[in-house]
């Protein structure tokens, strides 16, 4: 009954540090993809938005926080992929054989939930980013957008998709040309960076909070442990693929940086002393507000990386949801498949989609924005039990083996998961007393 | 032992008691242990009770009872602690929620619950819940709300569709058959496992499926298990699930019920099918007229080949058995029969008249077994009709039936389970 800790592992890493230095780059390159994807979709509209709003209001001192979310980001994304790679199952596959049916089922329903607003959402960046290209075009846009992302999985291969995927994150690049063409005055800029400093007023606190509620979500922990599993990364292999889940952290939080700077050295300087500051509600607004301060061209880059996002991320969390209910049940996933071999999977990404699609269609974006809200409680609320099963699951060595956390990871880890756990718990919080 | 049969998920947490002590509790049942995971239905070998002072074996030999509460009774109290590296299959711990593979190790599902049942001289694992019946179980909806849970059909595997386990900690369960084979549990399977059963157990069972589900089983089973179970559920259920039976079997059953029994069931069920079945019990078991069904298809001989294909479309006949259609007129006075065959192979503006058969072979109802067997052997037919003296057609006699009426009962019991199961998966 006790399983035997897997030390079939060890040989084959010693093995892959044997191999020559052009190879190890191919084999890198080959198993590279499920991090930088993850870490990118991670910057999703919700993500631009609150970025831009950090930005806008705050200014370049607010970009130190950048590296502790950073951290967060690799410890938490390095933990789902190290249980992918060893375990060869996805994270609901393991809260289920773990934890049970009730706890599976609790997680089901707030993920599933959450999943399907917060796909509305990116659709509604489509939406609205579409609309600054030509207004009232998101009728046409975001119907495109769900049948094309829907035959997109359906039809072709992972590899290919992968490599999709991979473009859309490096579309992202956009926003370093957004950051450049705004003239930001570089020595702030490394200052705010590298010097923290705290501002003691709540709007500052729960802009914070929002940074690391839309960097830390849920999904991107099934995601990213599916997609490795799917892809055949097994233990040996892992020590690769760590640098794939890091090189994706850190990218990802570069495009960030950007995205900040954007708001920073635009709407932040010219709302000093102003009698009209701008405000971001939606991300499609701080592309708005970029036309006059830097020019058409960085409005139509902001827009189009907005675009980009959305259409990426309309299709990440749908698979995501996929493959969480697909492993919870048992059911064959994967996008490799054809609709016969894993119908529900299929079924449970286009119904995704489509809804999500739906709502943007029908309802206006003041009502969306409450839903979005509501996604943001469920998921707030998931959160923190998500990352205590992880930390129990990534240490158990019947099934981590030598992989198991080391004390070292374990310490940073659980100050990860008592911080942002607590400070999700805060935004629930505030979400639910002041829903605005 | 009294137990007779449970889900996993209804029995852990019941109190364990030694007999004769039975004010004290010894503790709670944590799981069960198979020693021998690798047969068709594994023997549970034993019972892991939580103790205070932690988990302890009981080896099932030591339970004696299990009273009118639930408890579990055992001779001695368990004190054999469990060693951490012990080589034996948890049920609970080792196979709950575990992922099911096809043949071709592809996921189909994972293992919502386990029902053990004693069948084959031992308490035995015997079937994977899959359904959703078996989370509501799990979920404790039960507690809250048993009758959805009774409601929700039951998706079961039986247990001898699982590939033997050789690892103890199986990282997934293996399938020998298709998937699509897997929709349900076969009723002949589902029948083995019945008659295996005490009749109370088998009559719980039976309850808890569909009258269709259950008609199958029973079909398959022993007149002796048969009446046991009928008794046990009540004269009610009981005719709503001999009303969906085949009206051959179902005619079978109650010719050998005692004619006050047969009476209350007719009563209990539709006028239309009590009459007819009320004509098949009349008849001796071992005549044409005992053996037949009045399940057939027949049509009017003015229709064309097309209309009567629509016709037979749009009824639906309830009968198996298609590959003939009998042509009579409006007093069921047979005049021909026709072949699937030529139904298919003809153009469909053809009447039937022009194309059917009228040199028929039947029997009188009172055509004695082997002579209706050596009818349909000599005429090389799948079914012989039976009509009366101003033939007029009573039913058909199947070429199974048949066969199963010559075949004597012990060569019958000899052929072994596998070759049934071969011939479902086959066909």
């Amino acid at each position: 009954m006790i399983g035997a800790p897997t030390s079939e592992t060890t040989a084959p890493v010693r093995a892959a540090r044997r191999l020559s230095f052009r190879a190890r780059i191919v084999l890198f390159l080959a198993i590279l993809g499920p991090g930088i994807i993850t870490a990118s979709a991670d910057n999703d509209v919700g993500g631009i938005t609150v970025y831009s709003q950090a930005g806008a209001q705050f200014g370049y001192p607010i970009l130190w926080t950048l590296i502790p979310i950073t951290i967060a980001l690799v410890v938490v994304q390095e933990m789902a992929a190290r249980m992918g790679a060893v375990t060869g199952k996805g994270l609901a596959g393991l809260i289920r054989e773990n934890f049970g049916v009730r706890w599976t089922f609790f997680v089901m329903i707030a993920f599933v939930g959450s999943n399907i607003f917060t796909t509305a959402a990116e659709f509604a960046g489509v939406a609205t980013a579409s609309d600054i290209f030509r207004p009232n075009s998101h009728y046409i846009t975001v119907p495109i957008v769900a049948i094309g992302v829907f035959f997109m999985v359906l039809r072709l291969n992972r590899k290919i998709t992968e490599r999709i995927f991979l473009g859309a994150s490096a579309i992202y690049f956009t926003y370093v040309i957004s950051g450049f063409k705004a003239h930001p005055h570089w020595h702030d800029v490394w200052r705010g960076f590298l010097i923290p400093t705290v501002q003691g007023n709540a709007g500052y606190l729960w802009m914070i909070i929002a940074l690391i509620g839309t960097t830390i979500s849920p999904w991107m922990c099934f995601y990213i442990q599916a997609a490795i599993v799917e892809k055949g990364i097994r233990a040996r292999d892992y020590a690769l693929s760590r640098i794939d889940v890091i090189f994706g952290c850190l990218v990802t939080d570069f495009m960030s940086f950007f995205m900040i700077l954007c708001t920073a050295a635009t709407i932040f300087v010219s709302n000093v002393g102003s009698a009209h500051p701008i405000t971001i509600t939606v991300a499609a607004d701080a592309a708005r507000a970029l036309a006059p301060l830097a020019g058409d061209f960085a409005q139509f880059l902001f827009a189009f990386g907005i675009l980009n996002a959305g259409i990426f991320t309309a299709s990440i969390l749908p698979l995501s949801t996929a493959y969480f209910v697909c492993e919870a049940g048992g059911f064959e996933s994967g996008v490799d498949h054809r609709f016969s071999q894993a119908p529900v999977f299929f079924s449970l990404y286009a119904a995704v989609i489509a809804i999500g699609a739906t709502m943007v269609m029908l309802f206006p974006t003041e009502q969306l924005l409450k839903l979005i809200n509501f996604s943001q409680i469920l998921s707030g609320v998931l959160l923190p039990f998500l990352l205590i099963f992880m930390l129990i699951l990534s240490n158990k060595t019947s099934l981590m083996g030598i992989h198991r956390n080391s004390r070292l990871f374990n310490g940073i880890a659980v100050v990860t998961a008592v911080v942002v756990g607590a400070i999700t718990l805060l935004s629930v919080y505030q979400t639910v007393t002041n829903p605005s | 032992m009294p137990f007779h049969d449970g889900y996993l998920s209804e029995i852990i947490g019941r109190t364990v008691i030694v007999d004769g002590e039975r004010t004290t509790t010894v503790g709670r049942i944590a799981d069960f242990v198979v020693d021998e995971p690798g047969e068709h239905f594994p023997k549970v070998s034993g019972v892991v009770v939580k103790t205070r002072d932690g988990k302890r074996l009981s080896p099932i030999a030591d339970v004696v009872d299990v009273d009118r509460d639930g408890r579990f009774v055992v001779g001695r109290a368990p004190t054999t602690a469990i060693a951490p590296d012990d080589q034996a299959l948890y049920l609970i711990e080792d196979l709950f929620d575990k992922q099911i593979v096809d043949v071709h190790g592809r996921k189909v599902v994972r293992i919502n619950d386990i029902e053990i049942a004693q069948t084959g001289g031992a308490l035995r694992v015997v079937a994977a819940d899959i359904g959703l019946s078996g989370l509501l179980r799990r979920m404790g909806v039960g507690r809250i709300a048993p009758g959805l849970v009774e409601r929700t059909p039951r998706t079961l595997i039986a247990w001898d569709n699982v590939a033997p386990l050789e690892d103890m900690n199986p990282a997934e369960i293996r399938l020998e058959v298709e998937e699509n084979r897997l929709a349900r549990l076969h009723p002949s399977e589902l029948a083995a496992i019945i008659s295996d059963l005490s009749a109370a157990d088998a009559a719980r069972i039976v309850r808890s499926l569909d009258d269709e589900t259950a008609a199958d089983a029973l079909e398959h089973l022993d007149a002796d298990t048969q009446r046991s179970i009928l008794e046990d559920l009540g004269t009610a259920r009981a005719a709503d699930i001999i009303e969906e039976m085949d009206a051959d079997d179902a005619a079978d059953l109650l010719g050998d019920l005692p004619e006050e029994q047969q009476a209350e069931l007719f009563a209990e069920m539709e006028p239309e099918t009590a009459v007819e079945l009320r004509g098949l019990v009349a008849y001796e078991d071992d005549t044409a007229g005992g053996l037949m069904t009045t399940d057939y298809v027949w049509i009017y001989p003015h229709r064309t080949i097309g209309a009567t294909i629509a016709k037979i479309r749009e009824i639906g006949p309830e009968s198996e058995f298609v590959y003939y259609l009998y042509v009579t007129d409006h007093d069921k006075t047979l005049l021909g029969v026709l072949s699937l065959r030529t139904l298919l192979l003809r153009s469909p503006d053809t009447p039937i008249r022009e194309v059917m058969e009228t040199e028929i072979v039947s029997v009188s109802p009172l055509t004695p077994a082997e002579d209706v067997a050596g009818v349909i052997a000599q005429y090389d037919i799948l079914a012989c009709p039976v009509v009366d003296e101003q033939n007029r057609m009573l039913g058909i006699v199947t070429v199974d039936d048949a066969i199963d009426a010559i075949i004597p009962e012990k060569v019958k019991n000899r052929l072994p389970r596998f070759t049934q199961r071969h011939r479902r998966l086959t066909t």
